[in-house]
């Protein structure tokens, strides 16, 4: 604060008060020298004597510290007066202040959140995160950056850049405390987890380095300290007690510190799973002992530099070892078929090391951009308050002139009556800073909602803190100054310039300075308005396309028997019973069962080997899912050629029987152009040794499998009782109701298995809003900025104009007098807007085209320069600054010539 | 003799700088000299506290301030006594006046006992 307000400090008194102890320092000098003292002993004299000429400044600087203080006290208070008498004036001001400063705080808490923060483990700052780039060529299990799990034990050895080396795997779980399982999320952690992040039990032991290896042989688990504090009751006999997870016994070992909440902010683990106890959590499709195995990815790995080590040192000291890892790997007896070519671009493949302060989370990757861009909007949205207020303020002063005016000439400094004025802005800078603290949670709380992830399972949350408070409190300081700038600039010109001008000029300086900040205005809203419509746009087009089947009166939900113990016969069997029930409940008129769910974000995706005319591999993945009898039908998406799976189908391909496959449209028209795809024979996989044994049997119209925005080429298997095991998916046509439906089979789930908890259950409709969340979350918010930035403007622009006219008044009644028309007064007041309006858009056209490749990611089917959205949006804002303008202007036709003249 | 000396009352500064002023302005060292002859030597002034007193009773205009030339020939900053400084060292001549007469009644009660 003392900083701060020292910069206040006019040098030139430093120089004076230099000047002044120098003089008295010599002199003493002089006369203790003319008195016989040697120069060097009476130096350290005067010195003592004046006790250090340093502190001496201090002191006397404190004294004007506590003048500029006291003044500035002053002045707050006869600002608040000021303000008190003017509430209209006041309320208009921090409104919009609070507006911006509200917006851009609740943002920058997401930010924060979400990718600024560090970890809260030690020195965070050294943790980096592992990735292969390149041809992976092996299949896994998870999403984003995942690496077989032996690869965490070779790092480890690198020990001259590392400090220690972990991976883990998220995943979700059935968690049972008593009768009835949920699904929870877990970390499957390797011994070095605990160790490396450095975080210590709260209670018992946590997963170690003896944990490792004991494959099967270790079910204990780590739960956090929240888990324990909200659902054991904080009992402190939990260390030994039992958990069922997915069904199976273990043993609780410990609880973690208080605070931890994992590596991923967007998906805080209840426990923690020993990898050794992997396979109790992954799915069943995984190989056995999956810590051993190098061919399959299903970790992050994130290591910790040693102190002193820079990245790029460690990076390229991995890569020998790295290449002579690959090269071993080609001799594994399970390394996939591959030809020739892709082999050398497996061994050409990167190891890359990438700093993780913030940990791993899915989060970052979809929500980085999408957040910045929204606070990017807020920002525009705060300068455009501060504009506004600017504005004010430069009115205000004009109309407070005289009082400036006499205060000038009562000899008060051009500095003392700047601060007057900044004095004022800060005032209702804090002001509006406060009640935008005060708006921020509920904002935050609404931006979560918003948010693609479920919001109880994150860690985001809506509470304000320190750092978000001294956020806020700078970015109002900031808004404070900034706005009271240009007032303050004005009635250090403007003084002069008054004293001399006569009264009933046609606006000076002060409007040349509205006139440009109008204009600035008006460029930022632009900016907003065409980013909310080429959102609108997308938003719209996505809409419009569909997922490619009915979602009205479609319930889905699933359920995973394998996560609550079942063996694969009792999974069957479980399911098959489910299906025959289902039919049962009332209101169900139709179902079908699909493996891998829709609109979810996830599939099961593969390259696929065609046989056609002739043999070749696809170059993408094709997306692949197991789905029963009537599923196409039950979503209303048409058979365009062959048949659906029947019955007959569905055992898992009998010796003699025909393994059937279904394509959808998209598929058939990127692979199978120009032949009959009925009859072509695909399989699994691109290796040299897949055999295409599955027959085309159908074509089905596309439907949208993993996003609303991705058009996938689809191929379909009947489900057999090798998939039930994956477990099921089931879409129900409903009439009437769905609630009284899902609660009937609710009903049934529970009476077949009160263990086996439902994992979702959702009516199509809000899968697909789900799925579109994040769309649907950006075209709301900028839309709603949009039409604030609007709003700031043309209240900005009409104030101007009605200032400009009132100013004008004369010189519009002598040109009537003189016999011009109305209309010409008219024009003459519009065309002022105008040449503000067409400069603003110039100005904010060039930006709209550089910004476009950031937002480009987050369009579908429109550009970011496509020109009939940018044509409308500026369209609007020229149609709504016409009205705004048109007031002011036939308030200047209105003028009466003889009334005008004689005004004065 | 430093340990002979008793440093001066808080407060007081302000009033024996005002009344130095009051007979011509000066500039702050020549204050100081002043200082140590009118106290004769039995008031012991930090010098370097003489500095925030004159920037303190300028800020409250009692004193103003002005350079120029010095009777050695160089600029020295001078200040002189104002109106209100004048008004002010009335005051405060009186109020003193009233509570050395009060503190010396005191400790007169208690010598006669």
């Amino acid at each position: 604060m003392k900083k701060f307000l020292n910069w206040f400090r006019q040098s030139r008194m430093d120089g004076e008060l230099d000047r002044e102890l120098q003089y008295h320092f010599e002199r003493r000098v002089g006369d203790l020298v003319s008195q016989g003292m040697g120069e060097g002993e009476a130096r350290g004299q005067v010195n003592r004597e004046m006790g250090g000429l340093t502190q001496v400044r201090e002191e006397v600087r404190d004294v004007w510290l506590t003048r500029w203080l006291r003044d500035f006290v002053y002045d707050l208070r006869h600002s608040a007066r000021d303000f008190v008498r003017n509430p209209t004036f006041t309320a208009t001001v921090v409104l919009s202040l609070a507006l911006g400063i509200g917006a851009t705080t609740a943002l920058y808490s997401l930010v924060d959140q979400v990718f600024l923060h560090s970890l809260p483990v030690r020195d965070a700052q050294r943790l980096v995160l592992f990735d292969w780039t390149g041809e992976r060529v092996y299949g896994g299990f998870g999403s984003y950056n995942i690496l077989p799990y032996p690869w965490c034990a070779d790092l480890k050895q690198q020990e001259r850049y590392f400090e220690g080396v972990f991976c883990r795997a998220a995943l979700t779980v059935h968690l049972a405390t008593g009768a009835n399982a949920s699904p929870a999320a877990a970390e499957i952690v390797s011994g070095s987890y605990f160790p490396v992040l450095g975080v210590l039990p709260a209670m018992g032991r946590l997963i170690g380095e003896s944990d490792e290896g004991l494959t099967g042989a270790s079910p204990i688990v780590v739960v956090s300290h929240e888990f324990w504090q909200v659902e054991l009751g904080g009992a402190q006999d939990v260390v030994g007690r039992k958990l069922m997870v997915n069904g199976k016994p273990m043993t609780i070992a410990g609880v973690a510190a208080e605070g931890f909440r994992g590596i991923d902010v967007g998906e805080v683990p209840k426990l923690w799973i020993p990898s050794a106890m992997a396979s109790y959590a992954l799915p069943p499709a995984m190989p056995n002992d999956v810590t051993r195995e190098r061919t399959v990815r299903w970790v992050q790995i994130l290591g910790r530099l040693r102190e002193g080590v820079r990245l790029e040192e460690a990076q390229a000291a991995l890569r020998p070892w790295f290449r002579r890892m690959l090269e071993e790997d080609t001799k594994l007896a399970n390394f996939p078929k591959i030809t020739a070519e892709r082999r050398e671009r497996f061994l050409a493949s990167q190891m890359e090391l990438s700093p993780a302060p913030q940990g791993h989370s899915r989060m970052h990757r979809t929500m980085t951009q999408p957040l910045w861009m929204l606070f990017g909007a807020t920002g525009v949205l705060l300068a455009l308050a501060c504009l506004n207020v600017a504005g004010l303020f430069l009115a205000r002063g004009f109309s407070r002139g005289r009082e400036i005016q006499t205060r000038f000439a009562l000899g008060a400094s051009r500095g003392r009556i700047a601060r007057q004025l900044f004095a004022d802005s800060t005032l209702l800078a804090l002001a509006g800073g406060l009640l935008g603290i005060a708006l921020a949670p509920l904002v935050i709380e609404g931006l979560i909602a918003f948010l693609p992830q479920n919001a109880a399972g994150t860690a985001l949350r809506s509470a304000v803190d320190a750092r978000l408070l001294s956020f806020a409190f700078g970015v109002s300081l900031v808004t404070g100054l900034l706005a009271g700038f240009a007032p303050a600039l004005q009635a250090g010109r403007g003084a002069a310039l008054a004293s001399m001008r006569e009264r009933g000029g046609s606006g000076g300086g002060g409007m040349r300075l509205r006139r440009g900040i109008v204009t600035a205005q008006i460029a930022l809203t632009l900016v907003l308005l065409i980013g909310a419509a080429l959102f609108a746009r997308s938003l719209g087009e996505l809409l419009a396309k569909g997922p490619g089947f009915e979602t009205a009166s479609l319930v889905a939900f699933g359920i995973d028997p394998q996560k609550s113990g079942y063996s694969k016969d009792a999974a069957n069997r479980m399911i098959a019973g489910l299906q025959e029930k289902l039919g049962g409940v009332p209101g169900v008129s139709a179902g079908g069962m699909a493996t891998y769910a829709l609109l979810n974000g996830g599939s099961w995706n593969n390259p696929m080997t065609i046989q056609g005319k002739t043999r070749f591999t696809t170059e993408g993945v094709a997306h692949l899912n197991a789905v029963s009898p009537g599923f196409f039908a039950v979503l209303g998406a048409r058979i365009v050629a062959g048949r659906d799976f029947e019955d007959r189908d569905r055992r898992a391909g009998g010796e003699s029987r025909q393994k059937v496959a279904v394509v959808n449209e998209a598929f058939a028209k990127k692979y199978l152009a120009g032949q009959n795809p009925l009859g072509v024979l695909v399989g699994v996989g691109s290796g040299t040794n897949v055999r295409p044994d599955f027959q085309v049997v159908g074509v089905v119209s596309d439907v949208r499998y993993r996003s609303m925005r991705e058009d996938s080429e689809q191929v379909y298997f009947p489900v057999t009782e090798d998939s039930y095991f994956l477990g099921a998916n089931f879409y129900l046509k409903v009439r009437g109701n769905p609630e009284a439906v899902v609660a009937g089979v609710r009903q049934l789930i529970r009476e077949a298995d009160p263990a086996m908890p439902p994992t979702y259950f959702r009516t199509l409709e809000e899968q697909v809003k789900r799925s579109l969340s994040m769309e649907r979350m950006l075209a709301t918010l900028t839309a709603g900025f949009a039409v604030l930035a609007l709003l700031l403007s043309l209240v900005g622009l009409y104030g101007v104009m009605s200032y400009s006219v009132t100013q004008r008044t004369k010189e519009i009644g002598i040109r009537m007098a003189l016999g011009a028309t109305r209309g010409s007064a008219v024009w003459m007041v519009l065309r002022d807007a105008l040449v503000m309006i067409a400069a603003g858009i110039a100005i904010a056209l060039p930006f709209v085209w550089g910004l476009g490749k950031y937002v480009e990611a987050q369009l579908y089917a429109v550009k970011a320069t496509d020109p009939l959205t940018i044509g409308a949006a500026t369209l609007v804002l020229c149609s709504a600054a016409a009205l705004a303008a048109i007031v002011p202007a036939r308030d200047a036709s209105a003028v009466d010539p003889g009334e005008a003249l004689r005004g004065d | 003799m430093p340990s002979s000396r008793f440093p001066i009352p808080q407060g007081t500064l302000d009033m024996l700088v005002l009344q130095i002023l009051s007979l011509e302005p000066a500039h702050g060292y020549g204050i100081a000299q002043r200082l140590e002859q009118i106290s004769n030597s039995v008031v012991q002034v930090n010098q370097g506290s003489l500095y925030p007193a004159l920037h303190r009773l300028e800020e409250k205009g009692w004193v103003k301030a002005k350079w120029q030339p010095s009777e050695t020939g160089r600029e020295a900053k001078f200040y002189a006594l104002t109106a209100a400084g004048r008004k002010q060292l009335e005051a405060e001549r009186e109020s003193w006046a009233k509570l050395t007469s009060a503190v010396q009644l005191i400790f007169d009660e208690g010598g006669s006992r």
